[in-house]
């Protein structure tokens, strides 16, 4: 289990991740080739990966994102220090907010 | 090849989200070309007049005038708009509307062979990388300008709870409401034209909704006339992308139509500079929830508990576990997290998370934030 920041990073068992989210097309690489786990919007700050593996998203927000790095990949973020992490299957998980009749999620 | 797709799609995206939170003057000689373009593909001459007004409210007084409805405005009081409207109007016949032929009927086909052409499997996946990722936060602005031309019907927008407004008044501002679903909604479209570019399909009868999408707001298409909203002048977001402002409207258009908001709620528009000189026990005594908030965040959660001598509930190594109790209300119980990474003076900065009220621990509190059972919750590396 690794944190950085608001991000959540849970490693899995390969047979724990859906069949459904395994068959899912990688989620879009941003412009500088990038796998981009969370986005601050205004700062432009990013918690990303280079390197291979797949980022899988389901159109259900509700379901969490999962990433796979066949060989391992090094998480960074303008404002944190960088994360190595090792090969294998992770679930991603961004921090959330109560807020009295709902949730609300975090962005640094 | 691959990559290709992908990236496009990912600048198509970022393009129709920089359209719908566009802000400064239409190009009006692109968008008037994007109506007539729009009108010719349902088969229809050009409205021959042009109908420039500086905000959606204005335009949708005008929509509301044209369907009959000046009237009821007028019996709401709200006179200097009913007369604002109609010196908009003018003398000139508008005809009815045509916003059936112009944009329903070759939208809703468009949508409908996209639908079938992906099929049911990847249709929601192509929705979830295009427009989805853009209709929360442009469909929650869409949602309050709507709210904030009903309001105008009433006394004084924004602060609601003041004075109940008239039936007339209801009334009034149902009218209104229902005069912005007859609107395109140019920029605020975005999230589907996402969807229709990343499916190559803007090249044909949508070519012209697009093009007044990217130069301008919201409009109304009728027989002779089309009515069209300038963009907001102003527009202020937070970084998950909602309306926040402290110092002025978060969003704001060249007539002074605006919305204030802290952090995505309403607030009135007075509200923050109220607040200087702002004590706990002003706090606790507001009796809008909502308000409250608001009025603890801009103290600031640290400031409350110091000021207010408020004791830890709960220590451990992830963090410290605080509660404000608040009179009429569940406590506000909050994590206090440091960030492992120093800031460049070597300081680590700390941030408040708010946490279920029943939580006990703070590690319970952390791992709540992160969904995961408090027995779980230990990372090997943080930063």
């Amino acid at each position: 289990m690794y944190r950085q920041g608001d991000v959540l990073i849970l490693p899995v068992p390969e047979e724990a991740v859906p069949q459904s989210v395994r068959g899912l097309p990688p989620s879009p690489r941003d412009g500088r080739g990038r796998m981009v786990l969370a986005l601050g919007e205004a700062t432009g700050h990013a918690h990303a990966l280079a390197g291979p593996g797949t980022l899988l998203r389901t159109p259900d927000p509700l379901v969490p994102d999962h990433l796979h790095l066949p060989s391992g990949g090094r998480l960074v973020h303008e404002e944190h220090a960088a994360i190595t992490l090792p090969k294998g299957w992770y679930r991603v998980i961004r921090q959330r907010e109560y807020v009295p009749g709902s949730v609300r999620v975090v962005a640094d | 090849m691959l990559t290709e797709t992908v990236r496009e799609t990912h600048y198509v995206v970022g393009d129709w989200q920089a359209a719908a939170f566009a802000t400064g003057p239409a190009d009006r000689a692109r968008a008037e070309a994007g109506v007539a373009a729009a009108y010719a593909s349902a088969g229809l001459r050009p409205p021959e007049r042009y109908l420039w007004v500086p905000s959606p409210a204005r335009g949708a007084a005008v929509a509301a005038v044209i369907a009959g409805h000046g009237e009821a405005l007028e019996k709401a009081g709200l006179d200097v708009l009913l007369e604002q409207a109609r010196a908009d109007l003018g003398d000139g016949e508008a005809g009815p509307s045509v916003l059936t032929d112009v944009r329903t009927r070759p939208w809703e086909a468009e949508r409908a062979a996209a639908c079938s052409e992906q099929g049911p499997e990847q249709w929601p996946r192509t929705w979830a990388e295009t427009g989805g990722l853009l209709w929360g936060q442009v469909q929650a602005l869409v949602t309050r300008v709507r709210g904030a031309i009903g309001e105008q019907a009433q006394g004084r927008p924004g602060r609601a709870g003041n004075r109940r407004p008239s039936p007339e008044e209801d009334a009034a501002g149902a009218l209104l409401r229902a005069a912005t679903l007859d609107a395109v909604l140019g920029q605020h479209d975005g999230p589907w034209l996402a969807l229709f570019e990343s499916l190559g399909r803007l090249d044909g009868p949508l070519a012209g909704l697009a093009e007044v999408a990217r130069s301008a707001g919201w409009w109304w298409p009728y027989e002779r006339l089309a009515i069209l909203s300038e963009r907001p002048g102003e527009l202020y977001r937070d970084e998950p992308g909602r309306l926040h402002r402290g110092d002025g409207p978060a969003l704001g258009y060249p007539d002074g139509f605006a919305l204030h908001a802290w952090r995505g709620m309403p607030i009135p528009p007075d509200f923050v500079a109220s607040l200087t000189g702002l004590t706990p026990d002003r706090i606790s005594s507001e009796q809008n929830a909502e308000l409250r908030r608001v009025m603890l965040e801009i103290f600031g959660y640290d400031r409350y508990l110091a000021e207010t001598g408020a004791r830890p509930l709960h220590r451990d190594e992830t963090g410290v576990l605080w509660s404000i109790e608040l009179p009429g209300d569940e406590p506000v119980v909050m994590v206090e997290v440091v960030n492992s990474t120093p800031e460049p003076d070597g300081t680590h900065r700390t941030y408040y998370l708010r946490v279920p009220p029943d939580t006990r621990t703070a590690r319970a509190g952390v791992a709540w934030t992160f969904g995961v059972d408090e027995a779980d919750y230990h990372p090997e590396k943080q930063t």
